[in-house]
């Protein structure tokens, strides 16, 4: 009788056990009906990508005259908030659309600082200039001349404030900032500020 | 004789009342602007159960697009918000091509704006590439 019982037991508290656990789910990311959070998510990172392209489009000033392209290089994108960022998730977002849009290309050949370039640029060139040149045929190597230098870098930072609202909640504000300049002349070549605020409980941790 | 003059007052004051020509271009809120006969502290109350009951809300007036100087399509809609109560809302916006296929691109996302209490509002929205023709958009109330 009691080894029934306490078998019943054990099963009974397996069954809440399992049932209990919050089952784990994709994100919708296409309609994502779920809750702000005080940390920067993906929704952040992709509204603020979108207002940026819209306003460098309708600025007006990326049209180049003569046609083409201008050549962007990636400047410094400085974290200046309490959290982990990889700043590539609302650089790539941006450089993506404004190349779809025809009116800039990204180089991968320069960079400010730990801006990812592919070293490959300058890897193969290494091997031209080295005894390794021979091991491959010599019209397949990179000529001499061929990098196309930058014209407009892209540099910002992302900043966060936290501000006392009241005895129960707090404000975050995260200032995303861009600028497009102009490498021949050192002009601000266009610039552009999206602040995303968020209002919630003092108990919640910002990072 | 005192008659007379009180109706020449009524009249007098009526006629001045209904004679302000408000300028448009000012949107005067009622909790900014003076009560009058019509929409005063008596009033308010029946006329904002009014408004929740039929559930007014915002009304989109015109969509107005053109293509800029770039050729990119840009896109301006201008509508009202017909609540005594400020409305948030979210809108995505979708760009289509010449044959009608929604053009892929990251910007077409849900993006927060609101419309402030019986008062005009605008969105701007400009297309990501100049194989854009149309648009459509949808929105949607905050999510919880």
């Amino acid at each position: 009788m009691i080894k029934k019982l306490l078998a019943f037991t054990l099963l009974a508290s397996i069954i809440t056990i399992v049932g209990c656990n919050t089952p784990t789910e994709n994100v919708d990311t296409i309609n994502d009906q779920g809750k702000a959070v005080m940390q920067l998510d993906y929704r952040d990172f992709d509204r603020a990508a979108s207002e940026m392209v819209q306003s460098m489009i309708a600025s007006g000033t990326f049209k180049k005259e003569g046609g083409g392209r201008y050549v962007v290089a990636k400047g410094r994108i400085v974290n200046d908030t309490m959290q982990r960022i990889d700043t590539d998730q609302l650089m790539a977002k941006v450089e993506q659309e404004m190349t779809r849009s025809g009116l800039i290309v990204m180089t991968a050949a320069v960079g400010a600082g730990n801006a990812p370039k592919d070293s490959l640029v300058h890897s193969v060139r290494e091997i031209r200039d080295s005894d390794k040149a021979d091991e491959f045929n010599k019209d397949t190597l990179q000529a001499k001349g061929q990098l196309i230098a930058p014209e407009l870098s892209i540099s910002g930072k992302i900043i966060q404030r936290n501000v006392h609202y009241d005895n129960n909640k707090q404000q975050v504000e995260y200032y995303f900032q861009l600028q497009m300049n102009n490498l021949t002349n050192g002009l601000v070549f266009w610039q552009n500020e999206n602040i995303i605020g968020k209002r919630g409980s003092d108990k919640k941790v910002p990072w | 004789m005192r008659l007379m003059l009180n109706t020449l007052l009524l009249v007098a004051a009526v006629g001045v009342w209904g004679c302000q020509q408000e300028d448009k271009r000012v949107i005067m809120t009622e909790d900014v602007k003076s009560d009058n006969a019509l929409v005063n502290i008596v009033t308010k109350p029946v006329i904002h159960a009014f408004s929740w009951v039929i559930g007014e809300g915002v009304e989109i007036d015109r969509a107005v697009t053109y293509v800029n100087k770039d050729g990119f399509l840009q896109l301006e809609i201008a509508g009202h918000n017909r609540a005594f109560n400020p409305i948030r809302y979210e809108y995505k916006v979708e760009w289509l091509d010449k044959d009608g296929i929604v053009i892929d691109t990251t910007t077409s996302k849900w993006l927060l704006t609101s419309a402030a209490a019986k008062a005009p509002f605008a969105i701007k929205a400009v297309a990501p590439r100049t194989t854009a023709v149309n648009f459509r958009m949808n929105t949607r109330k905050i999510p919880n």
